[in-house]
């Protein structure tokens, strides 16, 4: 019923056209002899787009080249480059929530400016077609700055053999999380299991990120006017990182920890996934792009043993599934602009975007999350469109001082974690530095 | 008399010119810098504070603070290792230096020295790591000890950048000792021997008085080095868990490349600078009246 529902929904706001076959040969130049680079994030979607790039470099003589850095190193590497106008890479994958400090420090093309200039087909480009909660975070300062590609949305992955086992529903609320997490850790019935729950603790932007992407679902808020349907999310930035529900969700992580395998206090993406792979935690909430490589038997030991839902909430909140994801955007130093927007319009068009999901990368747009074979291939793909429904876009911040509000952040809650620090006093300690970073910025008053 | 005072400045011109762009001038920069608040982001709008960026830095925000606390806290108990360690390899291969193959055992032995601490820091990453290091694999097996987060819990964590950083380094201070060692004199342990001392005698009145030049030096070397100890940190614990393992180095890093606040970052730098100006002076004081003292004697 509900997958009938989503599907009405996205035909009415979709228009049909941009299904329609675009004639490439036609839309895009000849950039024969040029290499055109593209930087991107190390996710596992990397390989999808090499896969999928060799069409581009048929249709207009470029050849690309794709290179892929870890999290913080692409950020560092990135404005770096951007604060010495290099050119070297045409097309930048840009964290969403690093939009407003790209804008802020000149570094990316407006793609808005670019197809306003050339009269783009707006069919190719599609806009509606994509998910609001994450298309919003390629749009800063009322513009389209970059095209939004690799949307992904958190669910919550477990253990279907062990949740069968012990006769359990999946877990909707912190109470059934943490239940599930106590009755799995330690257990002599599954040797194997490490722990129950695993989440992201390393200090830093995971920790950071992961206070984000859980408050809203304990039923808290970041800062006073962020709140999901919120119509000016930046209006009041007075931070709310140690109001109760801040404290008792970090209380609750404190208490989870038990829980969960040795060492996850350096958990960062990888280890948690690795941790599922591995099946050595019964659950964990997870970004949808690593989804598929659970299903890998080449490198999983939980394929088909594994299911979704969606993400956990405290009792009285309302669940509220985190949204990020990569935007391509075009290197306002690039050397020639002109093949790197080709190159953005071509890969996130509606058409290119189902191959490349096809080719195992997360779907973000409404016609791919209702395509019959992306559904058969990714079959947690209903829930992710639910979880993609209810997200809020303004989940982390996304202003120039993002990566490091979320850093500081993310020390605080790492330092409460491994019990340097109570829950209070490190929230306390965060909404201090927090709010001194935003007076220093303007930010607030 | 005049055209030579013009020829003696023309050839050490060059040389001021080099000094002056390649350290005055990046110096002062950083200083001049640190009195504004500045972002890579927006260097363009970057505007005078004076010295807040210090006043935060060291009275308003524990995390500078505890990376200066933690950087000595590291280099003292480091070295303080180092030091016993080295002497009692360096005595080792003292008494086997005629030993066949003696020599081919010193050099395996200096190997950790020549890796980079990189290496080092990502090789001790997977030995200590609780579900796959081969640390906690031992302790389980042999002990039946659970696995635990060597490099994810405060103290731990400390203890285990300190272990790594004397592993890497305790053959440097070995050398240097063993070098110490060399030039003592046969006749004085000739003359200990003959005036019946036993070897804590040898060791305290003839061998730790004649090498404590060598130990001053390699205190000043590695003090230095600590000061400035980066990598094994980045690999392994990237500062935390929560601040517990942050040293200045990587809060320099850290705020300069991560958040880009280059002012704050440069007032960082220039209190490294100070506290190295600082140590260095008092170490190299130190060095000279050792030396003076042992050329008197």
């Amino acid at each position: 019923m509900l997958r009938k529902i989503l599907l009405t929904f996205s035909l009415l706001i979709f228009p049909l056209n941009s299904l329609l076959a675009v004639n490439w040969e036609d839309e895009l130049g000849d950039h024969s002899g040029y290499n055109l680079k593209v930087q991107s994030i190390m996710d596992p979607y990397i390989d999808a787009v090499k896969e999928i790039s060799p069409q581009f470099e048929a249709v207009t003589g470029a050849s690309v080249t794709v290179e892929g850095f870890g999290y913080d190193g692409l950020h560092e590497k990135q404005i770096v480059a951007c604060s010495q106008n290099d050119g070297s890479y045409d097309v930048l994958f840009v964290d969403g929530i690093w939009i407003g400090e790209f804008v802020e420090a000149d570094c990316i093309e407006p793609v808005e400016d670019i197809w306003t200039a050339e009269g783009t087909d707006q069919s190719i480009v599609a806009w509606d077609d994509y998910i609001s909660s994450f298309a919003g975070q390629a749009i800063w300062d009322d513009k389209k700055q970059c095209l939004p590609f690799g949307g992904y949305w958190h669910m919550l992955h477990y253990r279907t053999d062990l949740f069968e086992a012990e006769g359990l529903e999946p877990p909707k609320t912190f109470d059934d999380v943490l239940a599930a997490a106590k009755l799995f850790k330690d257990n002599p019935k599954y040797p194997d299991l490490e722990g129950g729950y695993a989440m992201n603790m390393a200090r830093g932007s995971a920790a950071g990120q992961q206070f984000y992407e859980w408050i809203y679902s304990a039923g808290g808020k970041p800062w006073e006017s962020n709140f999901p349907g919120s119509p000016d999310a930046y209006a009041d930035q007075r931070g709310l990182y140690n109001s109760p529900e801040s404290v008792a969700f970090i209380e609750w992580m404190q208490e989870m920890i038990n829980y969960m395998p040795p060492g996850v206090e350096q958990y960062a993406w990888d280890e948690r996934a690795k941790a599922f792979t591995q099946g050595k935690v019964a659950m964990i909430n997870n970004w949808s792009v690593r989804t598929p490589l659970f299903n890998d038997p080449e490198i999983s030991k939980v394929k088909g043993k594994f299911g979704v839902a969606l993400f956990p909430h405290a009792a009285g909140a309302e669940s509220v599934p985190p949204v990020g994801g990569w935007i391509a955007c075009v290197n306002k130093h690039s050397k020639n602009k002109e093949a790197a927007w080709d190159y953005l319009k071509w890969f996130a068009s509606p058409e290119v975007h189902r191959e490349w999901v096809l080719a195992g990368a997360p779907p973000s747009r409404h016609s791919a999350m209702n395509d019959p074979q992306i559904n058969a291939e990714q079959p947690w793909t209903p829930v992710l469109y639910e979880s993609s429904l209810r997200a809020w876009q303004e989940l982390r911040p996304r202003h120039a001082l993002t990566f490091e509000l979320i850093e500081t952040l993310g020390i605080e809650v790492n330092k409460a974690l491994t019990g340097e620090s109570s829950a209070q006093e490190a929230m306390d300690t965060a909404n201090k530095k927090i709010d001194r970073l935003l007076k220093s910025e303007g930010y607030i008053d | 008399m005049q055209s030579e005072k013009i020829q003696k400045i023309l050839f050490i011109l060059p040389t001021c010119l080099f000094l002056l762009v390649i350290s005055i001038f990046p110096f002062l920069y950083s200083v001049y810098l640190s009195l504004f608040q500045a972002k890579l982001t927006k260097m363009h709008k970057k505007f005078f504070i004076g010295w807040e960026n210090y006043q935060v830095l060291l009275f308003e925000d524990d995390t500078f603070p505890t990376a200066i606390k933690n950087t000595f806290m590291i280099a003292f108990s480091s070295i303080t290792i180092e030091i016993i360690l080295g002497f009692i390899m360096a005595k080792i291969f003292f008494e086997i230096r005629h030993i066949k193959f003696s020599n081919a055992l010193r050099t395996v032995t200096i190997m950790p020295i020549m890796l980079t601490p990189l290496c080092v820091g990502l090789v001790f990453l997977y030995i200590l790591n609780p579900t796959l290091g081969i640390f906690s694999y031992i302790l389980d097996t042999v002990f039946g000890i659970e696995p635990f987060a060597y490099l994810g819990e405060p103290i731990p964590a400390k203890i285990s950048i300190i272990v790594i950083n004397s592993w890497q380094w305790t053959p440097f201070m070995m050398i240097l000792l063993l070098a110490g060692l060399m030039t003592v004199p046969n006749e004085q342990y000739e003359a200990a021997k003959i005036d019946g001392a036993n070897w804590f005698h040898v060791m305290t009145k003839i061998e730790i008085p004649s090498i404590l030049s060598f130990v001053l030096l390699g205190v000043v070397l590695r003090l230095i080095e600590c000061i400035r100890l980066f990598d094994i940190i980045y690999i392994t614990t990237k500062g935390g868990p929560g601040i517990a393992t942050e040293v200045m180095a990587f809060f320099t890093y850290r705020t300069e490349f991560r958040s880009f606040q280059i002012g704050t970052g440069s007032a960082s730098a220039v209190i490294i600078l100070i506290i190295s100006l600082i140590v260095t002076t008092i170490a190299v004081t130190l060095l000279r009246r050792v030396e003076r003292n042992e050329g008197l004697n």
